[in-house]
């Protein structure tokens, strides 16, 4: 052999594989990726600058508004109802619950009250569109992780429940049905048929889910122990929602501080201790249980009576009393061109959303457009916890402690 | 309303650190453009919503934010969570915030200038525009492609041929009754 | 497609009926109808109806497009599913330059083809602005029957070859 030759095959028996590097230090190995905003795993346009080493996440940085839409600020240029539009398009995956928090916040400016078929309408819509947003996020946990299957199934119960939405509102997303005051419309005729169809098959279906994920090896290695953020760290981020239940942080809105008729209703809230992507999974299974049960008891217990505040000073009135009744045109006409003035004064309510507390702060100047209109979205402060989470784990844990937070980038954005 | 608590700038950081030693935990942060309001006070406020979960209270307190450009002390340092509702409200409505880390714009791109959500920035509409055009007609799919009707005269470019321009010509394209009179070219 | 036509003599006419003779460019187009693969760019609310329309109910993958490339650079048609921020625009034509040609673009929703329902600061009001568009599909959001008919005037228009029709100015 030459003598070069010699050189390598006595440093190669001496280090093994790595011995062709002189040296290794990791930290000189740091390298600085970026991931996003168009990305398959990142729930939308996320972007995340990563620092690596290796496949260890050391940093990671949230960069945030790729999807900034100014509502906010469009907000103020509607009137009171027409900003029910652009508040429903914020977190799209719950788009009733935008606007049951818009509503109610104007309702504490308003001082009016929601008559008691129009609080269990609104309860009903916003327990099935907790199951369908929930049915998302297990079909992209799923996904992210490798599980395609999970998406189909979950997309598939999620089109029943759509067809009941469209049957009830007029369209599948982005509903603009619930207003100050109450809803918009009241109940189709054969919404109990289809409702109860809904609650026939779901049941069976989630049961399918638990099957496909629950005790899958492979979920269950990728999920246990992983993207651990604990209770303090939870109240510190005032993470909410699911990442907070599973941290051991016994808060639900529903229970504590009960909106339309939610304290009327028996429900248990799910709180693990784990912390981790696994427990956040576990809680939302139970909450997608939890919504069937409230769903039975709503359609039990539906009043009678009318389905929204019908002040004609607030909502338009019906469409027959317009042939009959002259101040109908007139409060008709006021209401669809100016709109409702709501009094001086400033509101802030809290709703819990499938992602966490959602809270709308609503400020009014006497006028018939909000003055200024705030929303908390739940996944924009809950994405402070996603560095806590990830930091020191692989960039596979990354993916799906991003999928366990399901973020919306809609609100998080606005 | 709101149990609402307001101070100034300048106690509200001693006030942040007892009021998270009473049990409060910051939920939310947002600014405020007084601009529009009646009653007087600084321009700019800043909205801090808190909540006391053994109680189950909520408390919205106001901090004024003084000065040019206006500023208030961050509360990052008591509440981690305002990290990201401090840095929206830097961006969107301009307020500073003493002692926060990393006070970079968030929603708008980094050299953006002007803060949106001020009541003198305008909301930024563009007017509609209504170009030309002749208007192709597409067949549906599935039919075979006859012809491609155009509402005026227009060569293989798609430019308008000059030339009369009579109403009689013009024939709705919703109409397939173009094949008794001659077509317009393809 | 014409009839089968090799005509080898002496070999009987079975052999005849196996060929299939055809202009090469509509076999061209054909393929390239048959089987668009989109580029994952679902920004907003018409993202979850995009992913509904690759979904059993709606099934996408019967056109031969279920397969979403995350890489642009394996797309050729690119659905702006959703609204369209100024930080995002950038971001848009950079994927728009790394796709190969040939490629399309469908704007889907109306916040992707002119706005949509927010005409403000902080939204390019139409993607056309950034991107040459090739079809419109106006919603908000659109059904996913919708999105499938914009898709399969796509197809109509890749079948006749149009693909360049866009790159003809109309003096707009």
């Amino acid at each position: 052999m030459t003598i070069e030759a010699e050189r390598i095959v006595e440093r190669f028996e001496q280090g093994g594989h790595g011995a062709f590097v002189e040296s290794f230090d990791a930290r000189e190995e740091r390298m600085t990726i970026n991931m996003g905003p168009v990305h398959p795993a990142t729930h939308g346009v996320l972007r995340l600058l990563l620092e690596l080493e290796g496949e260890t996440v050391v940093r990671c940085e949230p960069i945030i508004g790729y999807l900034h839409t100014g509502m906010e600020k469009e907000c103020e240029d509607q009137n009171w109802r027409g900003a029910t539009t652009i508040v429903t398009r914020m977190d799209y995956l719950a788009p009733f619950f935008n606007e049951l928090v818009y509503s109610l916040a104007v309702e504490e400016l308003l001082e009016c009250d929601v008559p008691p078929r129009g609080q269990y309408i609104r309860m009903l819509l916003c327990e099935l569109n907790r199951l369908s947003s929930h049915m998302v996020w297990f079909g992209t946990q799923g996904l992210d992780m490798g599980a395609m299957s999970a998406m189909f199934y979950g997309f598939r119960e999620r089109e029943m429940i759509l067809d009941f939405f469209e049957m009830v509102t007029g369209l599948r997303m982005n509903h603009q049905f619930i207003h100050p005051g109450g809803v918009w419309e009241d109940l189709p005729d054969g919404w109990d048929d289809a409702l109860e169809r809904i609650l026939d098959v779901l049941p069976g279906r989630i049961a399918e889910y638990e099957d496909l994920l629950s005790y899958n090896p492979v979920f269950l290695e990728r999920t246990k122990g992983v993207g651990v953020i604990s209770r303090d760290e939870v109240l510190a981020l005032a993470a909410s929602g699911p990442i907070a239940r599973a941290a051991g942080v016994d808060w639900d809105v529903r229970r504590d501080m009960p909106y339309d008729a939610y304290g009327e209703l028996e429900f248990d809230v799910p709180v693990e201790d784990a912390g981790d992507v696994y427990a956040r999974y576990q809680v939302r299974m139970v909450e997608m249980r939890e919504s069937l049960r409230l769903l039975r008891q709503i359609a039990d217990r539906m009043p009678d009576g009318d389905h929204k505040n019908m002040d004609p000073k607030l909502s338009p009135p019906p469409r027959p009393e317009l042939n009959r009744s002259m101040e109908a045109v007139i409060h008709h006409f006021k209401l669809m061109t100016q709109g409702y003035t709501v009094p001086a004064g400033e509101a802030y309510r809290v709703v819990e959303s499938p992602r966490g507390e959602l809270g709308c702060y609503v400020v009014s100047d006497g006028g018939t457009s909000p003055y200024r209109v705030h929303v908390r979205d739940p996944s924009f402060v809950n994405l402070q916890s996603l560095p806590v989470m990830v930091e020191e784990g692989m960039i596979a844990d990354l993916i799906a402690s991003i999928a366990s937070i399901d973020p919306v980038l809609g609100g998080v954005d606005r | 309303m709101p149990e609402i608590l307001r101070l100034a700038a300048s106690e509200w950081a001693d006030r942040a650190s007892s009021l998270r030693s009473e049990g409060w935990v910051a939920t939310d942060l947002c600014g405020l453009d007084r601009l529009g309001l009646v009653g007087d006070g600084a321009r700019f406020e800043v909205v801090v919503q808190l909540l006391h979960m053994e109680t189950r209270r909520r408390l919205t307190v106001h901090v004024a934010a003084e000065g040019d450009p206006p500023t208030v002390p961050s509360a990052i340092g008591v509440w981690p969570a305002v990290d990201f509702p401090e840095r929206e409200a830097y961006d969107l409505v301009g307020i500073h915030f003493d002692g926060h880390p990393n006070l970079r714009r968030i929603m708008m791109p980094d050299e953006w200038e002007g803060h949106p959500l001020r009541k003198d920035y305008g909301v930024g509409k563009v007017p509609v525009e209504f170009r030309p055009q002749p208007f192709l007609q597409i067949d549906a799919p599935g039919q075979a492609t006859t012809s491609v009707h155009a509402a005026r005269e227009v060569d293989h470019l798609g430019q308008p041929v000059p030339g009369d321009d009579t109403p009689a010509r013009r024939e709705s394209n919703w109409s397939r009754s173009g094949a008794a009179e001659g077509e317009a070219q393809e | 497609m014409g009839e089968g036509g090799l005509r080898l003599g002496g070999v009987s006419d079975a052999v005849g009926a196996n060929f299939i003779t055809v202009q090469l460019d509509k076999l061209v187009n054909w393929a390239r109808k048959s089987s668009l693969w989109p580029a994952t760019f679902g920004l907003a609310c018409c993202a979850i109806e995009m992913m509904a329309t690759t979904m059993p109910r709606h099934d996408l993958a019967r056109f031969g497009m279920e397969a979403f490339r995350a890489s642009p650079r394996q797309a050729d048609l690119m659905i702006v599913a959703g609204r369209v921020a100024q930080k995002m625009a950038p971001v848009l034509r950079q994927i728009y330059d790394q796709m190969t040609e040939p490629k399309w673009v469908i704007s889907m929703g109306v916040c992707a083809s002119s706005g949509g329902v927010f005409n403000n600061y902080a939204l390019v009001q139409g993607v056309d602005q950034i991107v040459p568009v090739d079809v419109y599909v106006p919603g908000c959001p659109p059904r996913p029957e919708m999105l499938m008919d914009g898709i399969m005037l796509l197809h109509e228009r890749i079948k006749r070859g149009e693909y360049d029709a866009r790159r003809v100015p109309t003096g707009a």
